[in-house]
């Protein structure tokens, strides 16, 4: 057994020092900033879902009042696409369009209104074309090439065994098919950003974004400056779940910036994010699942689909995670997993939450509590038969790390009074029918086999603290005060001796984005390593003060000691300043890899993973349709907790988004016109949706290679939520819904006393 | 009225979030009464009182709740946050945060897209208890 360390300031719920500032309205967004003289602006956008465009004429809009610039393709200097993998959208679209939404110029005026109508008065001169609403269009005899490439972004195979022969000799296969729907972000603060050139010639961006330096690169590839030219500021977001990770509006801030050569502000409308942002991918997944007499698994087929829009942007990803996913994390010895990304005029999906994990874990999580139906064996034992163990060899051919956690997260679930007494939940009224459900996630942490090489800062100040350095973005999730803790606690000082720069390619080095639940693993393994590096500069200096060999001094608590006497770090940090040495220490972390990805995929497999088991109690109104989620009891396993409070506002956020997923949010197309851009006609979760009872209990885990044994929890809970509430459904009604989100309209038709001849199970 | 606020008085903790009335990121209290300032023109507000989350704050009405939202893990990205507080000041001051069925119906109109309600739920439940007795 490991010994119990005693740590002083992780484990601990020191409150997040920026609490109380945004409580009270005091914290600055880039929406709240009204600079003098500032230029406002506005984006002219496609109404169509695909056509050619013959013309741009700005002229008349260039007569407006108040107009200072209009921006088109012919002003962009560098390239004029835009894409985290693959350039294929348009920074403005030029020759044709591929979405409602999709952006053709831009306008700076003095005043708000006077951009909106100079705006509406670019004419731009259409074509319409015939567009692609469905994958199964797409994919049709007929269909047009949405790009000259096909409708087939990305087509990739991963295959182990024989599955032919392994389903064929199976005791059971059951046999499904899966659909899961659109998500949109629907952050509280749209996609919003301020820009202005400074006396240097700095293009300064501050806008709402996920990853400050990949941002830069993009824009500067568009724009044409150098790297250093540009300066990204991330920090304070409201909100972003993913839905900031590619570019949003950066490049054209910086084009009508550098047009105007004035400050600009540019914020899109509710309806506009609803319109042009990005969403969750849709998917279709055809699953075939056997098992043995005995409860093992023997052999998986999973064929899925995900409707990308028209330019892939983070498709390749969301597809390589659904696919690392829809195995589980169980021992499968024959699998066949075929994904396919497929262009629409449906708006562009890029990164959620989560990526492919909630659709394809909505697929794999279904299949085992049907297998667990169909064997008559309780559902948490079947995936006790079947998980991950440690050190052992992975579905992907890798070797897995510590796994314990996964294995303790299924006890605790299984020990619960809620799983123990299921059966004997009493609705009040007889239309009411209660049901318990479970279900079970895993989240490779990180980008799997792409490079990731993140770099952080400590900064020891003369004066009396510590600074923080580290680029990936706090847009909510507590990084500032969790990633101070781990600082505290490494050179034994105070949280409150601790400050953070966040966020700013001017101050910070690149540590990467907010992403992939990777923010606390790797901003803090190079954090710590930065420590070290402090530690051992400040060591130096403190020998030559005590007339003494480095070797000689200890450290601990904030305090350099030898024989001779001792001095604290901030002292030393002076002496080391006086001699003109930095005082500012860089530490990296290596991301522990696969040599290579397994073929077909980009960044499959992953390495690390956070694991849950999921809980959940809903009553369901058979004659509304309505489901009402009672309870949310979540086990994750996120290695160390580094503040309890923070991860656990984590995991209530992830498991409501997974809630709203589940049972009423879907951004609906009707011939690829989006339909839900607004709080009205998109349905999030609102304060009488939240359970009567939400509870997350961490188990004890701790990972080799994160800092202090951290993981990461940004994505875990929101994967389990929708695959859990199906069972739950099933559970209270005896019909098991494989379609998201389960609206009432879909519960109620579902139920064989309402349309008997729908009631499939 | 939202616009007036935030761009000639520069009090932006109201919010924009949706300027249709869904969300309640820009709640402000209206002579006393919670009102989405994205939906009320500032032409009717002549000769009324209007108080935003910086008055509650200057005015010292704000002692328990924020600590509370803090110290419970309330605020995630914060940007839903102002507009929750102003409507949970409203709710406990009319007594309607005693239980928690009443206090998420007297919130429904404010969304917090994080997620965060269970822990504003107990904030303001916190807040509504330490306040008894003297505000």
């Amino acid at each position: 057994m490991m010994r119990l360390l005693n740590y002083r300031w992780i484990q601990r719920p020191v409150p997040n020092p920026l609490g109380e500032e945004k409580a009270t309205g005091v914290t600055r967004f880039f929406s709240d900033m009204f600079p003098q003289g500032c230029l406002m602006a506005k984006t002219v956008r496609s109404p169509h879902p695909r056509a050619k465009v013959k013309g741009i004429d700005v002229s008349q809009a260039l007569r407006g009042p108040g107009v200072q610039a209009i921006v088109t393709a012919k002003d962009i200097q560098g390239l004029n696409a835009y894409g985290v993998f693959f350039q294929e959208a348009p920074v403005l679209a030029s020759t044709e369009v591929n979405y409602v939404g999709e952006p053709l110029a831009l306008v700076a005026a003095e005043t708000e209104e006077q951009a909106e109508a100079a705006a509406e008065a670019v004419r731009v001169d259409y074509e319409q074309l015939p567009f692609i609403s469905s994958m199964e269009e797409a994919l049709g005899p007929d269909a047009p090439n949405i790009l000259p490439d096909g409708n087939i972004a990305r087509h990739c195979v991963i295959e182990q065994g024989d599955y032919r022969k392994a389903l064929a000799e199976s005791h059971l296969v059951v046999k499904n098919t899966y659909r899961t729907q659109k998500q949109k972000h629907m952050y509280l603060e749209p996609e919003a950003g301020m820009g202005y050139l400074d006396e240097a010639g700095v293009l300064n961006l501050f806008v709402g974004g996920q990853n400050p330096y990949r941002d830069r690169l993009q824009i500067a590839r568009s724009v044409g400056l150098p790297k250093e030219k540009i300066r990204v500021v991330n920090f304070p977001v409201g909100g972003a779940f993913g839905g900031k990770d590619e570019i949003t509006l950066q490049i054209h801030l910086a084009l009508l910036v550098l047009k105007t050569r004035r400050a600009v502000k540019l914020v899109w409308s509710r309806e506009e994010s609803g319109a042009a942002g990005y969403s969750r991918h849709a998917f279709k997944m055809d699953m075939e699942t056997g098992v043995g007499r005995d409860g093992k698994l023997t052999a998986n087929r999973a064929v899925l689909f995900a409707d990308t829009g028209p330019y892939m942007s983070f498709g390749p990803s969301v597809m390589d995670v659904a696919m690392e996913t829809v195995n589980g994390p169980y021992i499968v010895p024959h699998y066949f997993i075929e994904g396919t990304l497929v262009r629409t005029n449906n708006g562009m999906s890029a990164a959620f939450r989560g990526f492919g994990a909630p659709q394809a874990n909505f697929a794999v999580e279904s299949q085992m509590n049907i297998i667990a139906e169909e064997l008559g064996l309780d559902k948490l034992e079947l995936r006790e038969k079947n998980i991950w163990r440690s050190r052992a060899r992975a579905n992907f051919g890798h070797e897995l790390g510590n796994c314990e956690g996964l294995r303790k997260c299924l006890e605790k679930a299984s020990r619960s009074a809620l799983w123990k007494y299921r059966g004997n939940i009493r609705p009040a009224r007889p239309w009411l029918k209660s049901g318990v459900g479970v279900a079970v996630a895993m989240k490779g942490i990180g980008f799997g086999v792409l490079p990731d090489y993140p770099a952080a800062a400590v900064e020891v100040h003369p004066e009396g603290h510590v600074t923080a350095l580290f680029s990936n973005p706090d847009y909510g999730q507590g990084l500032i005060v969790s990633n101070a803790q781990l600082v505290a606690e490494k050179f034994g000082i105070s949280p409150s001796l601790v400050k953070v720069s966040n966020a700013d390619t001017n101050f910070v080095p690149d540590t990467g984005g907010s992403s992939a639940s990777r923010s606390t693993y790797t901003s803090g393994g190079a954090l710590l390593d930065s420590c070290d590096k402090a530690i051992a500069a400040l060591k130096v200096v403190a020998a030559d003060a005590l007339h003494t060999r480095p070797d000689a001094v200890t450290y601990s608590e904030g305090m350099l000691r030898a024989d001779a006497g001792e001095l604290d770090i901030f002292r030393a940090a002076g002496l080391l300043k006086e001699k003109g040495a930095p005082t500012k220490f860089v530490g990296t972390f290596a991301v522990p890899r696969f040599d290579s990805p397994v073929s077909g995929s980009l960044e499959i497999p992953h390495m690390v993973h956070s694991f849950a088991a999921l809980l959940g109690e809903v009553e369901v109104d058979t004659l509304l349709g309505t489901v009402r989620v009672k309870r949310l009891l979540f086990y994750p396993d996120i290695g160390r907790v580094i503040n309890p409070v923070i991860a656990s506002a984590q995991c209530d956020g992830g498991l409501m988004q997974g809630l709203g997923y589940a049972i009423m949010e879907e951004h609906v197309y009707d011939a690829s016109v989006p339909k839900t851009r607004n709080f009205t006609t998109y349905l999030v979760p609102c304060p009488t949706d939240s359970p009567v009872e939400i509870g997350t209990e961490f188990v004890e885990s701790t990972e080799a290679t994160g800092p202090f044994g951290a993981k990461g929890v940004g994505e875990i809970p929101i994967i389990p939520v929708a695959s859990c509430l199906a069972d739950a459904v099933r559970d209270a009604t005896g019909v098991r819904l494989k379609q998201l989100p389960m609206s009432p309209g879909r519960v109620l038709s579902s139920l064989p006393d309402q349309k008997p001849a729908e009631a499939t199970a | 009225m939202l616009r007036l606020l935030r761009e000639d008085a520069g009090l932006t903790g109201a919010k924009p979030g949706c300027e249709a009335g869904e969300c309640g990121a820009c709640t402000v209290l209206l002579d006393g009464q919670p009102v989405t300032s994205c939906l009320v023109l500032a032409g009717q507000v002549d000769g009324s009182e209007v108080m935003t989350v910086e008055g509650l704050e200057r005015h010292g009405k704000l002692k328990h709740l924020k600590h509370a939202f803090a110290d419970e893990g309330a605020v995630q990205c914060g940007y839903c946050i102002p507009g929750f507080v102003v409507m949970s000041y409203a709710a406990i001051r009319d007594g309607k945060a005693s239980d928690i069925d009443g206090l998420k119906k007297a919130l429904e109109g404010n969304i917090c897209r994080c997620g965060g309600y269970p822990k504003i739920l107990a904030a303001v439940t916190a807040s509504a208890e330490s306040g008894k007795g003297g505000p």
